[in-house]
């Protein structure tokens, strides 16, 4: 064997070994997508402006305290927007005063005095921070409640400023995960004043028809059976933030309930409500709506159960919420995508049987135009189709449907190559020339032409796979490879394979 | 073995004016077709409804289906039968009108239409069934059938759930309860005995179910424009760079716009919607069938050189004869791979499948009858002068 052949097989050898290790074994290494092993895609919206209000909230209240500590008088505090309120009515002897108080207490918020009223505007900087932050809260949360929940390698990614993308292998009925990851679980325990009343009216009579300041309306949840609304105090006892632990358990009765052990410090707070208010009913509140209102019999301190009637898959769901803790900001679904088991078995199939009859057919072809160069040809395919795989599988890029499209695609497209170099050859034999020469020219100037129409398809490939969304990602992806392994098989293997068959002084050639 | 004992001598160029005139037809008709006519579809990728597809255990018919449909006011849908079999179909919802203020909930006014859909196929025993609480085994997911079983069977639920998984991955849906006793799934007849309690065999299984909201459907379709746009600016860039004079370099971009227009206008005739998918073969045929122009192009500026006596319109001639093997059989692997593709490849690829069909064969008659007219006309249009 000639020494640069030598070296050649070394290096062709190296790359088949290195491809079968990387695709070893196939069931870990190639990544398939939703769409071929079913799942649910779902992309989702962060209504960030819900942190932006709840942010303005909580300074007209913190202002509303820092005023009423310092004795700056005012008529009126009032949200303009998310992100703009105003204080009305400050005598404008004050005016000095309050501007040294806002520069004190806050950086976040700009400010300006017209007449008795200062206007307070949130800095577009720290409306783009909290808008961010409630995003990577979120993300967080429902990281935590699908772990919680249980699905195998599920993936949550953000996309854009405000989306995030969920994928859940494996969960083909999404609407319980959906209704896990939508809702924003905050949890409060509230005094009860009154109620139920069957509508706001007839509860408010007692009190002139007017909300008390120090209390809230809240309605019953039917879903755990109670109808009518109630007057609650506005200020939390405790809330989702002071549990230490939560789990399953049942209630007396035997029936699906939801312990909890509350933190040291929301276990003083709560000795402290129960113990002045035996005998009267706390409210149990998941995002406003009332779950139960138990009697409190005696004072309890760290621990507590919250009552249905649920399901067993409703006190599950209520512990992994209350594990994972709020969201910051509701969300919203904008993209839902399911793929059955059945679909995505099909697919594969499917895509199988398509892929041999193509690599059949293609193969049938070339050797019956080609003869024995055509064995040639079949040799670099099938080397081809291997550095797919270990292409796949290194760069850690997922199988799609539209990717194998792609390499069905890549089958047709990759003897191309092969082609445009035996013609070449059968053009220079035709002309004369010797079978070695032949061989020699018809390689190297076949290849402009080969590189050239790689190419052209590679640029599109390149710019679906940047504007694409995951299926049709996998199919630049799957297409790139082809293309560039081509380059390897069909003209260093395939050459390599003619000068180690064909000797020098060979005579013909079987093309 | 040689398809030409010699190189062909056919006058490609005498058919300039039928090709001309075919392709015009064909891109006018699907220009009237695509504005006037029933148009372009664009498909669920791009914000239009809701797809559903599904499977019935026992042969339905469209037609059936649609009437179920009426009943509860869906009969617009567009249904079509997928399998083989009478048992799979897909539907279409149509879009639905809605006010502005409902747009914040068109993904889950969509999603209400997709429930009623199901709702209103499913049989009235199923449905039954489902209020009195018992859970229908063929479309619960693996987690919902571990958790079941944990009920009765804590140590080995799991492994249940992936058997009676297994068996609807590979056979749609279970049709009867024996068809679990049996190898290799062989579940035996105590867990059997509790599934039955528990759940039921539904008349038909969802297979899948793809929803995008109005948001992200408008943010699809600037992606879409974007990859579009792009490759074929950098298409322009390449032919720019490829080509020194400015009618080849014309010629290759009309090649472009007619491989893109030829494919959307035949494609528009059918019964087919506009996807993702759809796009990334549209990119596809485009830079697969500017490659076989080129190819030609620079034959003729080699044989430019050397017979320099010759007339353009022989050279061009001699050019795609010389090239004629090789343009048809490249093209014609690829055409193979795809109609392996288109029909064997399933319902779900087909419209991908379908359009690359005419693509590969689009590119080769650009290439034999329009490219090199498009030069000899750009000649005499701006050359005459000199």
């Amino acid at each position: 064997m000639k020494k640069n052949l030598r070296w050649k097989l070394i290096l062709i050898l190296f790359v088949i070994a290195l491809s079968i290790f990387l695709i070893y074994p196939p069931k870990d290494k190639i990544k398939l997508g939703l769409d071929l092993k079913g799942g649910t895609h779902l992309v989702l919206q962060v209504m960030t402006d819900d942190a932006i209000n709840a942010e303005t909230d909580q300074q007209i209240a913190r202002f509303e305290e820092v005023f009423k500590k310092n004795n700056v008088t005012y008529t009126e505090a009032a949200k303009e927007k998310p992100g703009r309120f105003h204080f009305k009515g400050i005598n404008a002897d004050q005016e000095g005063k309050v501007r040294d108080l806002i520069d004190q207490y806050t950086r976040d918020w700009d400010y300006s005095f017209s007449g008795d009223t200062v206007t307070f505007n949130l800095k577009p900087t720290a409306e783009q921070f909290l808008r961010d932050q409630a995003v990577i809260q979120t993300l967080e949360t429902i990281r935590n409640r699908v772990d919680q929940f249980g699905v195998a390698e599920p993936i949550i990614q953000r996309q854009g400023s405000d989306r995030i993308v969920v994928e859940l292998p494996g969960i083909e009925d999404p609407e319980r995960v959906k209704n896990l990851i939508k809702v924003t679980a905050v949890l409060e325990f509230k005094l009860v004043k009154a109620g139920p009343a069957p509508d706001e009216e007839t509860l408010l009579q007692p009190y002139g028809g007017k909300v008390p300041e120090d209390a809230e309306v809240v309605k019953g949840d039917p879903k755990r059976g109670h109808q009518g609304f109630y007057l609650v105090s506005k200020v939390a006892s405790i809330t989702g933030k002071d549990l230490r632990t939560v789990r399953r358990g049942t209630d007396e009765w035997n029936n699906p309930a939801v312990h909890f052990t509350l933190t040291p410090d929301g276990a003083r707070r709560f000795e402290k409500v129960t113990g002045e208010n035996v005998g009267k009913q706390l409210a149990i509140i998941l995002d406003g709506k009332l779950q139960s209102a138990p009697v409190i019999n005696s004072r309890i301190s760290d621990s507590g159960i919250i009552q249905g009637p649920f399901t067993p898959e409703e006190a599950d769901d209520l512990v992994v919420i209350l594990k994972a803790g709020a969201l910051p900001a509701g969300i919203k679904y904008l993209e839902e995508r399911t793929v059955g088991p059945t679909l995505g078995a099909d697919s594969i199939r499917q895509g199988l049987a398509a892929g041999l009859v193509a690599i059949f057919a293609v193969m049938a072809f070339m050797l019956f135009y080609y003869k024995l160069s055509g064995v040639n040809a079949i040799v670099a395919l099938f080397l081809n189709e291997l550095i797919i795989f270990a292409a796949l599988s290194y760069f850690k890029a997922t199988l799609t449907l539209p990717g194998i499209a792609g390499i069905i695609l890549g089958i047709g497209m990759a003897v191309d190559a092969n082609i445009l170099i035996f013609e070449r050859i059968k053009e220079e034999l035709a002309l004369g020339k010797n079978v070695f020469s032949a061989i020699n020219n018809g390689f190297s100037r076949a290849f402009t032409a080969i590189f050239d129409s790689n190419l052209t398809t590679i640029i599109s490939a390149i710019f679906l796979f940047q504007f694409g969304t995951g299926p049709i990602k996998g199919y630049a992806v799957t297409i790139t490879c082809s293309l560039v392994a081509n380059l390897f098989t069909a003209v260093f293997v395939s050459r390599f394979i003619f000068e180690l068959i064909v000797p020098n002084n060979a005579k013909r050639l079987s093309i | 073995m040689d398809i030409f004992k010699k190189t062909p001598n056919i006058d490609w160029l005498k058919f300039k004016w039928i090709a001309l005139g075919l392709t015009t037809l064909i891109i006018l008709a699907g220009i009237l077709n695509i504005t006037l006519g029933k148009g372009l579809k664009m498909g669920v990728d791009f914000g239009e409804g809701t797809l559903i597809r599904i499977k019935f255990k026992e042969p339905s018919s469209v037609s059936d289906i649609r009437k179920r449909l009426n009943e509860v006011g869906l009969g617009r849908s567009i249904i079509q039968e997928t399998g083989k079999d009478g048992r799979e179909f897909q539907i279409r919802t149509v879009e639905v009108k809605t006010t502005r203020q409902d747009q914040t909930q068109e993904l889950e006014s969509h999603q209400v239409l997709a429930n009623k859909v199901i709702e209103a196929l499913q049989k009235k025993e199923d449905q039954e069934k489902i209020a009195r609480g018992l859970l229908d085994l063929n479309n619960i997911d693996h987690k919902t059938i571990a958790s079941l079983l944990s009920q009765a069977f804590p140590e080995k639920s799991e492994e249940l759930a992936q058997k009676i998984i297994e068996f609807r991955r590979q056979n749609g849906l279970i049709t009867d309860w024996n068809e679990l006793k049996k190898e290799p799934y062989s579940l035996d007849d105590q867990v059997i005995s509790f599934l039955q309690q528990k759940t039921f065999l539904g008349s038909m299984t969802v297979l899948s179910r793809e929803t995008v909201g109005p948001q992200v459907g408008k943010d699809l379709r600037k992606r879409a424009t974007q990859a579009i746009i792009w490759s074929l600016m950098a298409m322009l860039v390449y032919i720019a760079f490829r080509f020194k004079g400015v009618e080849y370099g014309a010629a290759a971009i009309f090649t472009l716009f007619q491989d893109v227009l030829i494919a959307l206008s035949i494609y528009s005739f059918t019964n087919r919607e506009i996807n993702l998918p759809i796009i990334a073969a549209l990119l596809t045929i485009v830079g697969y069938s500017i490659n076989d122009t080129i190819i030609v192009f620079d034959r003729i500026r080699e044989l430019k050189r050397t017979l320099r006596k010759e007339p353009l319109e022989k050279i061009m001639n001699l050019s795609i004869n010389l090239n004629l093997t090789r343009t048809i059989f490249t093209s014609g692997t690829t055409f193979l791979a795809v109609l392996a593709l288109y029909l064997f490849g399933g319902k779900v690829i087909n419209d991908f499948a379908f359009i690359m069909l005419i693509g590969s064969v689009e590119g080769v008659y650009s290439t034999f009858f329009m490219s090199c007219p498009v030069v000899l006309f750009w000649n005499s249009l701006f050359k005459k002068k000199k």
